[in-house]
């Protein structure tokens, strides 16, 4: 059985429309796009190291 | 003006800057409509989120946005001037006062946001509400850094525009 996406399947799960474009954007901005993936990682660890965000 | 150097094509600042990258706009103004035309949060509880947060964050381009419908579900410009006073201001809802307890916190530190403060917003607006806020909150605290970093150009003045839609231009 496949995980199940923590933010995806529970808590944006109450806002479905919401979330629905929500991934639409978040999966363009990952999946496309001038930046590497490197780059955009690296950011994406950093800005949750700095809100101390563990998730 | 911008600083950059190059601006995309477009009727507004925002439109001119983030119209450089028309793949990430086009699912950015669907994502930022829904809040509106879905109504997902009372539209004045949202303005008034939105205004906050803008000034918190020194936003002078989006400080200077109205949506209409919370303009037309009655929220003042007396009432938006009255904003940073708002929790020794009684006219101020007690879901008002909630949301904006809970943005305040959001932008300065979400791990401040203690459970009183959290309830709060759940008592006035649901859970699915408070998850609505949350994606709102960080909209507004992420694209206030994005039009401050970027130089998104301030209109000059007030200016009331019609509520945000997928297919519609962003002041």
């Amino acid at each position: 059985m496949p995980a199940r996406h923590p933010i995806r399947g529970d808590v944006l799960a109450l806002q479905p429309e919401a979330s629905a474009r929500f991934w639409r954007l978040y999966d363009q901005l990952w999946a496309h796009g001038v930046l590497d993936h490197g780059i955009k990682e690296v950011a994406r660890l950093r800005n949750a190291r700095i809100t101390d965000c563990g998730y | 003006m911008s600083w950059l150097p190059a601006t995309g094509a477009g009727a507004t600042p925002l439109d001119r800057v983030f119209g450089l990258r028309p793949d990430l706009y086009e699912p950015f103004r669907a994502f930022y409509a829904v809040f509106w035309t879905e109504r997902l949060v009372d539209p004045v509880v949202l303005e008034l989120c939105r205004l906050r947060v803008a000034r918190l964050l020194g936003c002078e381009s989006e400080q200077q946005v109205r949506y209409a419908p919370a303009l037309d579900a009655g929220l003042t410009e007396e009432q938006i001037a009255r904003l940073p006073d708002w929790p020794r201001d009684p006219s101020f809802t007690g879901a008002q006062r909630a949301a904006l307890a809970f943005a305040e916190q959001f932008v300065l530190d979400p791990h401040g946001i203690d459970d009183d403060c959290r309830d709060a917003v759940i008592d006035h607006l649901e859970l699915a509400g408070l998850v609505a806020l949350c994606e709102a909150l960080a909209l507004f605290d992420g694209f206030c850094r994005f039009r401050t970093i970027l130089g998104v150009e301030a209109a000059g003045g007030v200016q009331t525009v019609p509520g945000p839609a997928a297919a519609m231009s962003l002041v």
